[in-house]
């Protein structure tokens, strides 16, 4: 009884996991070899799904696609995140202040997905406050179309909402710094510079690390950012499985879902292999 | 002969508080000076203030002759050893000694050559490529010696180093600066709050009491000279006396219980509240009949001849020579 | 025709005002309810168009039971109702949607012995033509998929029996929006949303099945394609039809596609875009907020949608009887004219009509000039009187209908084609 008692403890979660996670991925994985017509599943094993997924050209421009938006939008939320950690960590010093500034961080979050690609119309637009701005003090002669509908504007969507999941992380691992490194670092004759190199960046690595995990899956993830601020004009795995999943193709959406999950899996395992997060655990 | 360290009018302020208030020092080249005193009493404010790493309020401080005071820390020719050591937790013990130079911008190759001779210096040529958390605390504080000694630097100064150690390794760490010292010849300003390390470790301990110095000079000085009655409390070891005649510190360890007032001979009288026994010597506090309490550190011979027992009556006794007069001050 | 949650307050405060204008005036109800009949709740799954709660509040006044409603869109409704259909009762789904559901065999058919005024719907339904001389549209009509021959069959019939597989309730004729002050010229065709004077400044919906077939529209008023059947094209056809899309988009002719309502609304309204695909609530949408806006006739004529409600295989007994007595009152006017006055169309006119002003009737369905101001359900001055709405009367304007929305025989390969347009 004893020996049974640890893994009496660890069965709820273990259920829980089982049925909520383990079960739908098997699920997805046998769907995605079923066959299919436009009415119904016919259960099987073919590998058509499969073929339609590697052979089609569209496939690999639109994963292309999305690992595109995933890099940049990685590499523009990791530089912003870490500086925006870095002011409210070490330049901000009043709690209240930086709760406020925190508070402030996810305001992209208090509204719809639809609502603030709406909201976005107004600024970017051909007629919007940007560029009738810049019309208007004379730096453009005409409107710049490729604010909005465009890779730009996906981009600034996915860092607009993003930047948060890679600030805190971020900053967690910077308040868990002993201030007393920064000074040791300086005593040694360390600059801002060679500080931030060879002492906080290292030591931000984990955070750094779940920062990017969020962000590069959230956006390998995402649908409806893509379809509304490209105005439906570039593809993304995700949405591509939507459409697929709007047209009761679900084999076809289990295979493009199954091969988006390893690739997720291996990024993520890339990331895990670079930087260890158990640190931060 | 030119001081290594020289403080001038040093003041530090927080706002309306001040932390330290005006002091002035010198201390000898190649010597060993303690910064000592109760908490708050401005002895860190101080050593930060000397390294670089706290802005100076008011006045100068001079390293060798040369003004410092708006200097960054590692043009000052100090380096520091931080409280809890501050090792860079994802550096190797090896790396973390190494990092002044690469700071500097030495070759890889040349400053890990030379942190190899430094972690031979301090004995731990085994641990190179440990982190910091795999070590001891006696081979972190190694560690973080030798990374401050890495650069040469002409004062090195040392923010409690000895307090997260167990008295045992504390004992024999405090050796070991003090071989350091000697053998390197330049000066170490040590922080503690502990007045047995102080003693054994200065040439020249300064007393600090609410930012300012209450004394600086050697410790025998201040043990046989306490400059006040603050120091005297805090140095241990004396009996602080109101006495018609005066205030006067008496060492414990030179007051005696007298059977009667010797040819009227300073003396208090009263009853004996404890005695405490100390392997090689026995303690007994008396209580005066004004009040105030005093007193004997009895080598255990004398005491057993003649013991005594809580409740009884007493009278404690010291040669007139002995006691030292103190100013009226405040404390 | 895809609708989403978001739009559906607004919505929702139109038909709530609807509700008010209303009169209660119900005949020939109900027939022999027991007193249990209250404790009904039969569970409808539709989309926001007509999934609206007035809807339900009059049916629980004029029936006594309830109506639970669960909006979704289109997609949705048909993916729920092909795989957890027991989870409602209703569906009220389109006829393209119900082309892939009710051969899943999740759905009863609907006896029109028991339909009281069967013989009074719109004959687009009953025998695919609004008059003796219009042709049958392409694509999937109503009519094509409207009948079944028996209890269980999982074909449709060809010709109209008595067994319904949808009791049709709402549809309308789609065809593009315009800016008219920013256009700049009279629109008069399908391919003039091709115009190199609009590039960057069309769109088109992104809906597959609906938007191939507004492109292929445009195709063949371009004269680029020539198509056997729109509504189930060739894949020799779709590759043409997404050739000619993905040039456009390559050209710049694009500046968005849209999927929602809203987002359709937010295109035009804005002057991102002034000529695309767009349905008839959202003009009066942008209309509404003072922007000019109109749903311009063109020579090639309309491609219209419709749908209906369609009982799920588990209901019987007393909750059967609830779901048609709902099915007749549906056809017995004040849904009808409910839905007539935001600018769709009912399946049965004359019950409709009875509910609705002369004033209204005029200008929904003869399109006449409004003789005084055409007020909003929600109280607000939609058309002022002398309006006259865009493409004018029902016949006019459902007996130019072309095309149905349609599932295709190559539905997997459009989509896989499609998929290539947007990633292009």
């Amino acid at each position: 009884m004893p020996r049974l008692f640890p893994w009496l403890q660890a069965a709820p979660l273990a259920l829980v996991l089982a049925v909520f996670l383990l079960v739908p991925v098997a699920m997805l994985v046998i769907v995605s070899f079923y066959d299919y017509d436009s009415f119904s599943l016919i259960p099987a094993f073919v590998l058509t799904n499969y073929r339609e997924v590697f052979a089609s050209f569209v496939t690999w421009q639109t994963y292309l696609k999305t690992l595109y938006f995933a890099g940049i939008t990685w590499a523009v939320t990791l530089g912003l995140g870490f500086w925006l950690a870095y002011f409210l960590a070490f330049v901000v010093q009043n709690q209240t202040l930086r709760t406020v500034l925190f508070v402030l961080c996810t305001v992209p979050f208090w509204t719809s997905n639809l609502i603030r690609m709406i909201a976005w119309v107004p600024f970017l637009g051909r007629n919007g406050i940007l560029n009738g701005t810049l019309l208007a003090t004379g730096v453009i002669k005409e409107p710049l179309e490729f604010l909005l509908f465009s890779d730009f504007s996906v981009i600034l969507a996915f860092v607009h909402l993003y930047t948060l999941f890679m600030v805190v992380p971020i900053f967690n691992t910077m308040m868990r710094i002993d201030r007393r490194l920064l000074e040791a670092a300086r005593d040694m004759g360390a600059g801002f510079w060679q500080t931030l190199w060879c002492v906080i960046l290292p030591l931000c690595k984990p955070g750094i690390g779940i920062g990017s995990i969020f962000v590069v899956v959230l956006v390998m993830g995402d649908f409806a950012t893509v379809r509304l601020m490209s105005g439906g004009q570039s593809a993304s795995v995700g949405l591509m499985i939507a459409n697929q999943i709007g047209l009761m193709q679900y084999p076809a959406a289990a295979a493009n879902a199954v091969v988006l999950l390893a690739m997720v899996l291996l990024m993520v395992g890339a990331m895990l292999r670079v930087i260890d997060i158990r640190k931060e655990l | 002969m030119r001081a290594d360290v020289e403080l001038i009018g040093v003041t530090k302020r927080y706002g309306a508080a001040v932390a330290v208030d005006g002091i002035s020092l010198a201390i000898p080249p190649a010597s060993y000076c303690c910064l000592l005193g109760p908490s708050g009493c401005g002895k860190t404010s101080t050593l930060r203030m000397i390294a670089g790493h706290e802005s100076i309020s008011d006045g100068d401080i001079l390293l060798a002759g040369r003004n410092v005071t708006n200097l960054p820390p590692a043009a000052r020719g100090t380096a520091m050893m931080f409280q809890s050591y501050a090792l860079f937790p994802h550096l190797t013990a090896l790396e973390n000694i190494a990092f002044g130079l690469r700071m500097r911008g030495m070759g890889k190759a040349e400053r890990l050559a030379r942190a190899a001779e430094f972690l031979r210096l301090v004995q731990l040529e085994k641990m190179a490529d440990r982190l910091p958390t795999q070590l001891s605390g006696g081979q972190q504080q190694r560690v973080a010696l030798a990374r401050a000694l890495i650069t040469s630097p002409k004062v090195l100064l040392l923010d409690e180093p000895l307090s997260a150690l167990d008295p045992f390794l504390r004992t024999q760490m405090r050796e070991e600066l003090k071989r350091l010292q000697r053998e390197l010849g330049i000066t170490f300003i040590h922080v503690t709050h502990g007045q047995e390390e102080a003693m054994a470790l200065s040439d020249i301990a300064v007393v600090m009491d609410q930012g300012r110095i209450a004394q600086a000079a050697p410790p025998r000085e201040i043990f046989e000279k306490p400059a006040s009655a603050f120091v005297a409390r805090f140095i241990g070891g004396h009996n602080v006396l109101e006495l018609p005649q005066g205030r006067f510190a008496v060492r414990t360890d030179r007051t005696r219980l007298a059977p009667a007032p010797a040819g009227g001979g300073p003396h208090l009288s009263g009853h004996v509240t404890a005695v405490e026994y100390q392997g090689s010597a026995v303690r007994v506090v008396v209580q005066a009949r004004d009040g105030q309490t005093a007193e004997a550190l009895l080598p255990d011979s004398l005491f057993h001849a003649s013991p005594v027992a809580p409740g009884e009556a007493a009278t404690l006794g010291w040669e007139a020579q002995e006691a030292h007069p103190l100013p009226r001050d405040a404390a | 025709m895809t609708e989403t949650k978001t739009s559906l307050t607004r919505r929702g405060a139109l038909a709530l005002a609807g509700a008010a204008v209303g009169s209660g005036a119900i005949t020939g109800f109900p027939t022999l309810w027991a007193q249990n009949i209250r404790n009904i709740t039969l569970r409808q799954l539709g989309t926001g168009v007509s999934g609206l709660n007035p809807i339900a509040e009059q049916v629980k006044k004029d029936l006594g039971f309830t109506l639970q409603m669960t909006v979704t869109d289109t997609d949705a409704v048909a993916q729920r109702a092909a795989t957890q259909s027991r989870s409602f009762d209703i569906a009220d789904i389109e006829y393209f949607s119900i082309k892939k559901v009710y051969p899943t065999g999740v759905m009863q058919p609907i006896d029109t012995k028991r339909i009281r005024l069967a013989d009074k719907i719109v004959p687009i339904f009953t025998t695919g033509r609004l008059t003796a001389e219009s042709v049958i549209a392409q694509g999937t009509s109503p009519y094509s998929v409207g009948f079944v021959e028996s209890k269980d069959a999982k074909g449709f019939a060809s010709a109209r029996t008595e067994l319904m597989t949808l009791l049709p309730t709402i549809y309308n004729a789609d065809t593009l929006g315009i800016r008219p002050d920013l256009v700049g010229r009279p629109i008069t065709q399908w391919k003039d949303l091709l115009d190199p004077a609009f590039k960057g400044k069309a769109s088109i919906l992104n809906i597959p099945g609906i938007g191939i077939m507004d492109a292929a529209m445009v195709a063949e008023s371009a004269g680029l394609v020539k198509y056997a059947d729109k509504g189930n094209m060739t894949r020799a056809e779709i590759d043409k039809t997404i050739a000619f899309l993905i040039e456009a988009k390559k050209a710049g002719q694009f500046r968005a596609f849209w999927k929602t309502f809203d987002e359709s609304v937010n295109l035009m309204a804005s002057g991102e875009v002034v000529i695309q695909s767009m349905w008839s609530p959202a003009v009066t949408a942008v209309r509404s907020r003072g922007i000019p806006c109109v749903y311009q006739p063109l020579a090639e004529g309309y491609r219209a949608w419709g749908s209906g409600l369609g009982l799920m295989k588990h209901l019987s007994g007393l909750e059967l009887d609830a779901a048609y007595e709902y099915l007749n009152w549906y056809l017995s006017g004040w849904v009808g004219a409910f839905l007539n006055r935001q600018g769709y169309y009912s399946a049965v006119l004359d019950t409709a009509k009875t509910f609705m002003t002369e004033n209204e009737w005029g200008y929904w369905m003869e399109g006449k000039p409004a003789v005084s101001d055409i007020i909003a359900p929600d109280g607000k001055v939609m058309e002022k009187a002398g309006a006259k709405r865009d493409g004018g009367s029902f016949l006019e304007r459902m007996g130019r209908v072309v095309c149905w929305n349609s599932v295709m025989s190559e539905d997997r390969y459009m989509v896989q084609k499609w998929n290539e347009f947007i990633a292009a």
